[in-house]
């Protein structure tokens, strides 16, 4: 059972030990799985026995059955597949966006000392303010329409995006120009040879993020102001008092959120198998 | 508040301070057995100084991790003052290659960190911290970080700490291979006076020959796969500590020679096809 | 909503070293510039009737604005009801977010039991909380509260079981061979080696609190709140008033984000060289 926090201190401590694996790894290792799903099984146990001893009132939480129910029935009429392309075709249209200013944003400031002093302050300040207090004024501007969902997630991609790639530009190290100069290597042999290939970690850590938070800032537009999609299918769920249809989107997005995050998990491994300065 | 687990041996002895008995140590390596260390055996006496030399891969390390106790696993008997060793203790201090100061804390702090388990009033602590600082010529820098030392500094730290808890053995693994070269032939000097200063009896672990003979009062010569101790030379009380001397010069030539990298023989065996083994003994 | 907020963090706390100046010229006035040309031409723009006084409302009429609001029509408690819902949240939030990170990076088992469940939590974009935490908390207060303390536990739970898990292994080593007992690990290596980590994640827990308020307060029911005015704003399509909001909502953002990297810089003095 889990000791008070110093004796785990202690514990901690002493994995620093090299200590020569023996036989019964294996079975520590299943041990390990076994653990890890300890909790989650025990919470959907305790989940459906209290559902169905009449001890959780719908509206806290409706019975794992109910939730499946749900889940077929959107299925089955179409809404969760149209809702979950809807949020995809918004989250790519938005990020695309954003990704492609990003990219020319961070790249001239990264590049040009001028173009930073000159713009960097200003964009600086303007990300100090939360993404979704623009909402209300670009609603005025633009109206609810989708321009507002891709400006929104748009912006949310552009930061990161932006300032990555200015970041990876401007931390080529000296070294590599220096080669470039004495290569003799034209402007854009440099550019194409030395710089991008260095900004590649940094720059992908922008797109990483810039992704990520698309997709963070689509689920919050379309609680706010959106008819359709996802979060459109949330906020209608809880109006409804059918807290099942909240359920099912929630899973949904969650998986959406894993398969984001495994995808460039897997795409950034593959990246740093060939730098050794890739960034985590 | 230290407190070392004691196993008796019935023939305990006074001498030698430590005794290593036939000691053997194997690692899992992507499930391949290798054989770090090799019926080990040493006896190091009170006061001496010991260097050990060897390639990579000997086992020199390792060693150094058993005698200090980070390290229980092994085959054979490791015995300080005739108690087998348990666990890591204050009797033994250790020098690493990299410095290992904490980043957060003064030099001052960072050499009080190995008093806090002693037991003591603050005031005798803070005196042994600045007697050691003393030592090692750091005194004015008491109050600077880590970050603001250079390498030979930090690892001049790093020596006063080892030393601040008065150990009975000070182990070196290869101190001064991080530090660049004037930096280290003038720390050679600051250690031998130290340990000299403090009649320390001190283990030093290193891939530097000449450093090994002009530290040592013995050098032991390990070889690897399977790390062993191939050969034992004692170096000479007479000889003087003038790496330009020529018994300095002999002796290192014949470590090298026996660590299989001197070239002049290297190439004369080649041409007479002598096996290794029949070399310059 | 990630890391982008540690990525300007990052420029903030990095800018004191980075001097602007290239030519001696024209030395820190170059931010300046291009700022001071965009307002002019809005002011140009919004005087000549050029842009619909709708939309682009003149810099005068926002500052005529900002005072009434705040002289008159309660912009202060609004704003006051914001922060104090928005720093109740992080605390709460980044407390037990810290606390647990802490234990997870001490405690094996309890990583090993506790880390499925908090990966699948942080897959879950945060907003699409918000439904369920106002069917369980209501739309009021408690919601807003728990969904800002949500938003806050996230990070500082990640950083700090980062920082903590990060001490190298080195240092660990070092505990051992001075026969540390878990008290003097914790208290001379693990803990300050974890504040680096700990203060990223209170950092990123402040920035990830006020943006959460702003997006509760935008969508749950209407209660003193500087989210509810600019709800109300664009309603009644006032855009001086959400011009004016906007700005203050950069402006708290901005010294948030200052005084967080001014604390780090601060309490990380060692890291100096």
């Amino acid at each position: 059972m889990f000791s008070g926090p110093i004796a785990g201190a202690i514990e901690y401590a002493g994995r620093a030990t090299n200590v020569p694996r023996r036989i019964g790894c294996g079975l520590g290792r299943i041990g390990g799985l076994a653990q890890g799903l300890i909790v989650p099984a025990s919470l959907l146990m305790a989940w459906s026995v209290w559902a169905r001893l009449g001890w959780l009132p719908e509206q806290i939480l409706p019975p794992p059955s109910e939730v499946f129910g749900a889940m077929r029935d959107t299925i089955d009429d179409g809404t969760l597949l149209s809702s979950t392309l809807t949020s995809l075709r918004r989250v790519a249209e938005g990020f695309f966006a954003g990704a492609v200013f990003g990219l020319a944003f961070g790249f001239v400031t990264g590049a040009s000392r001028l173009a930073e002093s000159l713009f960097a302050p200003l964009f600086l300040t303007l990300s100090q303010v939360p993404t979704l207090g623009w909402i209300p004024i670009l609603v005025l501007f633009v109206g609810i329409d989708e321009l507002l969902k891709i400006l929104v997630i748009g912006w949310a991609a552009f930061i990161p995006v932006a300032l990555n790639t200015a970041q990876g530009v401007r931390d080529v190290p000296r070294t590599y120009l220096e080669l470039g100069r004495v290569l003799s290597l034209s402007r854009l042999s440099t550019l194409r040879s030395i710089i991008l290939p260095s900004a590649v970690p940094s720059i992908f850590t922008g797109l990483r993020e810039g992704l990520a938070n698309s997709w963070q800032t689509l689920v919050a537009v379309e609680l706010i102001a959106s008819f359709e999609g996802l979060g459109y299918l949330m906020a209608y769920g809880r109006q409804l008092f059918q807290l099942e249809l909240v359920l099912v989107a929630m899973i949904v997005v969650g998986l959406i959120g894993l398969s984001i995050h495994l995808l460039l998990s897997l795409i950034e491994s593959h990246l740093q198998r060939w730098n050794p300065r890739g960034q985590s | 508040m230290s407190s070392l687990a004691q196993t008796f041996d019935s023939d305990a002895v006074k001498h030698p301070l430590l005794r290593i008995q036939d000691v053997s140590k194997a690692f899992i390596v992507s499930d391949r057995r290798v054989q770090a260390l090799s019926h080990v055996d040493l006896d190091v006496e009170q006061g001496e100084f010991v260097s050990i030399v060897g390639a990579s891969g000997c086992g020199k390390s390792t060693l150094l991790r058993l005698i200090l106790g980070l390290d229980t696993d092994y085959e054979g008997a490791i015995r300080l003052e005739g108690r087998r060793i348990e666990r890591p203790g204050l009797d033994r201090s250790i020098v690493f290659q990299e410095h290992r100061l904490l980043p957060w804390l003064t030099v001052e702090a960072n050499v009080g960190a190995a008093l806090r388990q002693i037991k003591g009033s603050g005031a005798e602590k803070r005196a042994r911290v600045e007697a050691q600082l003393h030592l090692v010529g750091l005194q004015s820098f008491a109050k600077a970080y880590p970050a603001q030392l250079s390498g030979g500094m930090a690892q001049r730290v790093a020596i006063a700490r080892a030393l601040v808890t008065n150990p009975k053995f000070l182990l070196l693994d290869e101190p001064l291979g991080a530090l660049d070269a004037l930096t280290r032939l003038r720390l050679q000097d600051e250690l031998l006076r130290i340990v000299r200063n403090r009649g320390a009896t001190a283990i030093l672990v290193t891939h530097d020959v000449d450093e090994a003979v002009y530290l040592g009062d013995r050098i032991v010569i390990m070889s690897p796969h399977p790390g062993r101790i191939a050969s034992v030379l004692p170096v000479p009380k007479e000889m003087s500590r003038d790496r330009s001397d020529p018994a300095f010069l002999r002796l290192r030539d014949d470590v090298l020679t026996r660590l299989g990298v001197n070239k002049a023989a290297a190439v004369y065996d080649r041409l007479l096809e002598i096996p290794n083994e029949q070399r310059v003994h | 909503m990630t890391s982008s907020v540690m990525d300007v963090r990052n420029e903030l706390v990095r800018a004191p070293d980075r001097k602007l100046a290239v030519a001696p010229s024209t030395p820190r006035l170059r931010p300046l510039i291009v700022p001071i040309i965009l307002l002019a031409l809005w002011e140009i723009a919004a005087h000549t009737g050029l842009a619909d006084p709708r939309f682009l409302p003149t810099l005068e009429a926002i500052a005529v604005r900002g005072v009434k609001e705040f002289a008159e029509d309660g912009l202060t408690s609004d704003l006051t009801a914001s922060l104090a819902r928005d720093l109740l949240g992080f605390v709460v939030g980044a407390s037990v977010g810290v606390a647990l990170g802490l234990a997870l990076g001490f405690s094996r088992l309890l990583e090993r039991l506790l880390s499925p469940l908090l990966l699948a939590h942080r897959q879950i974009a945060l907003f699409a909380w918000v439904p369920l935490i106002s069917m369980w908390f209501g739309g009021g207060e408690a919601g807003k509260l728990v969904f800002i303390a949500l938003a806050a536990f996230q990070p500082a739970l990640t950083n700090t079981w980062q920082g903590v898990a990060g001490i190298p292994k080195i240092y660990r080593e070092l505990s051992r061979v001075l026969t540390y007992d878990g008290w003097d690990f914790a208290v001379v290596i693990a803990l300050p080696g974890a504040l680096p980590g700990i203060f990223t994640g209170l950092h990123a827990a402040l920035i990830y609190a006020w943006t959460s308020t702003v997006g509760a307060e935008l969508l749950l029911d209407i209660a003193p709140g500087i989210g509810g005015r600019m709800n109300e704003g664009q309603h009644l399509f006032h855009i001086d008033l959400l011009f004016l909001c906007v700005f203050l909502l950069g402006l708290i953002g901005m010294v948030f984000n200052l005084i967080a990297g001014a604390a780090e810089r601060r309490l990380l003095r060692w890291r100096r060289s």
